[in-house]
């Protein structure tokens, strides 16, 4: 760094605190909403991408895991499935999402009522507990415990019933709600729906080809949509985030544009200041280049130090928001970091731009003047 | 300089700052341009700087015709060919005594220990090796100056172009800058022009010329104002008779403050 650069640039200790702050108010918003909206299509999306099924089978018009709107007759639909050598195993899904209540306090969570003895469907990873509910239990997710306290030999009330917490799981956590897995046919039972199931969900053998399946099955089904386990992971975190990441980006927008504001008033009053001295560099024999040197460097090395310090906020911010709020899923990315970073030199080279141009234009001769 | 002319503005409204100017100063020699205000004189000292161009004629510097050279080659002829020593010393405020005189040698502030010693060197010379390290604001104006002069002298350039040097400093540091240029001149075989309003410069030029209205004037016949000590042309300048002597004045204000008093001025010059 240039020496008077450095002498600028720290000579103004209060000046250049609100500059850095300013910056790295922004650096750590902009940081921390799209941690949050990585977090939150991590988890969104998770247990459609991580469940084993390879084929989704619903209702025409069905979206995504959450509208569960679906509504599919079981009967018959073994024998049908029999005959196509690409499927190797099925099995019914109920979804719902609903109201569930442990004493006073509601929970919003997604009631699923999956085939233990087929296992499709169900808990991606058991963290405590049974592996499997039993008649009148349920597997909660975890994330319920953290939130509301839930435990293992709790009860909590869910589709009208009541049902014996057994083991907990985790993947299953879809930030505003979280699934809960009982029995199927207790599911079925609950919720007025024996004979019927919300899902089909399919394990094919490893050489069927899925797109060809999906065409196939659609062609010869009609009313009923097949969908791949990418293509129904992708809507289901779409069905969330579309309606988040507008307020998001415009808030990402907002931010960086107060960054950009801090750093560059702070800059271009810092320039101004030292108008005469930059005169005084030019009428001695420096160029406009080296004086451009010296505002960049002044802006980047503020950007810098407004990047480092609103990534030390975010790193250390972010698990105290997490515990006060636990919709806060915050998940930082080194890929988010370099794209802040570059953001951050961005905001700087915009900060610095109106100075330099102001630089362009003092007459050397000034420095003449008493 | 040959034929240097100056104007600024265009048409009616056109003013002529040079009107075929000649100028030559020498290495070791000292040259004091005097004149009235608005004669011309900072524009004289900027374009023989290589801040400003001529509208027309020739500026030279050190064997370099400087008019020819595109605006992107002149900083380095300023840098490497000039010295600066401005009215208001001019100095960096966020740099040392030391780091002003070496900024301008080393531009990115990279010094090796030759730069750092020849700059200390310097400004030993100049009397500040007990300053090198203090910002320009705990300073005095002399030794603020004395800096200039050292960052001036820098990078060894030929010529040393002072606008005013003496004019914020009081009578003893005045005359301790004045006899610094003129050492600068003999010991350091440098040509050194000075503006300036300051009679105390007389007494170490080898030449003063008086510039007014644009042009240089030989006949020129020259007093010293009893009260505000500024060097008038006796020609036009407003007169006061006191104890059978002639007074001339740089305006009417001076003479009316001359004449409230005159005892208090009339020993302070002789004509």
């Amino acid at each position: 760094m240039l020496l008077i650069a450095r002498r600028n640039l720290f000579s103004e200790r209060i000046r250049l605190s609100i500059a850095i702050g300013g910056v790295a108010l922004s650096v750590f918003l902009i940081m921390f909403l799209l941690s949050l909206y990585r977090g939150w299509s991590d988890k969104v999306g998770a247990f459609v991408e991580e469940v084993d099924v390879d084929i989704w089978i619903a209702r025409e018009g069905t979206a995504d895991f959450l509208s569960s709107a679906s509504f599919l007759p079981t009967g018959g639909v073994d024998e049908n499935f029999a005959v196509l050598p690409s499927i190797e195993r099925w099995s019914p899904l109920v979804v719902r999402p609903m109201s569930a209540k442990k004493g006073e306090t509601e929970m919003d969570v997604t009631l699923v009522g999956y085939d233990p003895d087929l296992g499709i469907g169900g808990p991606l990873r058991i963290e405590a507990g049974d592996p499997a509910p039993g008649p009148g239990e349920v597997i909660i997710d975890k994330v319920l415990t953290d939130r509301y306290g839930v435990q293992i030999g709790d009860m909590i009330r869910a589709a009208g019933k009541d049902w014996r917490v057994v083991g907990q799981a985790s993947g299953g956590d879809f930030v505003a709600a979280q699934i809960i897995f009982v029995r199927l046919e207790e599911a079925q039972e609950a919720l007025s729906m024996e004979g019927f199931a919300t899902y089909f969900v399919l394990q094919m053998v490893p050489t069927a080809d899925l797109d060809e399946f999906v065409t196939y099955f659609e062609g010869v089904q009609p009313g009923i949509t097949a969908i791949t386990r990418e293509d129904f992971a992708e809507a289901t975190r779409n069905r969330i985030l579309d309606d988040v990441v507008p307020v998001l980006l415009a808030i990402v927008v907002l931010a960086f544009i107060v960054g950009l504001a801090v750093a560059g008033l702070t800059i271009y009053t810092a320039t101004v200041e030292k108008l005469r001295e930059y005169g005084i560099l030019k009428a001695v024999g420096f160029k406009n280049t080296y004086l451009y040197r010296l505002v960049m460097e002044q802006s980047l090395v503020t950007g810098l130090l407004g990047f480092l310090a609103g990534m030390v906020l975010t790193l250390a911010l972010s698990p105290v928001a997490r515990d006060l709020v636990p919709q806060f899923v915050v998940l930082i990315r080194w890929q988010d970091i370099a794209v802040v970073g570059a953001s951050t030199v961005l905001m700087s080279v915009i900060a610095g731009y109106v100075p330099v141009r102001r630089l362009a234009t003092i007459d050397p001769t000034s420095v003449f003047r008493a | 300089m040959h034929g240097v002319t100056k104007v600024f503005g265009a048409g009616e409204a056109a003013v002529i700052a040079l009107d075929n100017v000649d100028f030559e100063a020498r290495a070791g020699e000292v040259v004091v341009v005097m004149g009235p205000s608005g004669a011309g004189k900072t524009t004289f000292l900027t374009i023989a700087g290589a801040l400003l161009r001529p509208t027309s004629g020739s500026v030279e510097i050190a064997g370099i015709d400087v008019s020819s050279l595109k605006e992107r080659d002149l900083p380095p002829v300023r840098r490497e060919k000039v010295g600066f020593i401005f009215q208001s010393f001019n100095l960096l405020e966020s740099l040392s005594c030391l780091e002003n005189v070496l900024i301008v040698m080393t531009a990115d502030g990279a010094t090796t220990r030759g730069v750092t010693n020849r700059a200390k060197e310097l400004l030993d010379m100049l009397g500040l090796s007990h300053r090198l390290k203090l910002l320009p604001k705990h300073l005095s104006g002399g030794e603020k100056q004395r800096v200039a002069i050292g960052r001036a002298l820098a990078n060894n350039p030929d010529l040393i172009l002072a606008d005013e040097p003496t004019a914020n400093l009081d009578s003893k540091r005045g005359r301790e800058v004045m006899q610094f240029l003129r050492q600068i001149a003999f010991e350091m075989n440098k040509a050194v022009v000075i503006v300036s309003h300051d009679q105390r410069s007389r007494e170490v030029a080898h030449r003063v010329q008086w510039l007014e209205d644009g042009v240089f004037r030989a006949d020129v016949v020259t007093v010293r104002d009893p009260v505000c000590s500024r060097i008038v042309e006796v020609l036009g300048a407003p007169e006061a008779t006191f104890a059978d002597r002639s007074f001339h004045f740089c305006s009417d204000g001076c003479r009316e403050a001359f004449e409230a008093g005159p005892e208090t001025y009339a020993d302070a010059v002789t004509n």
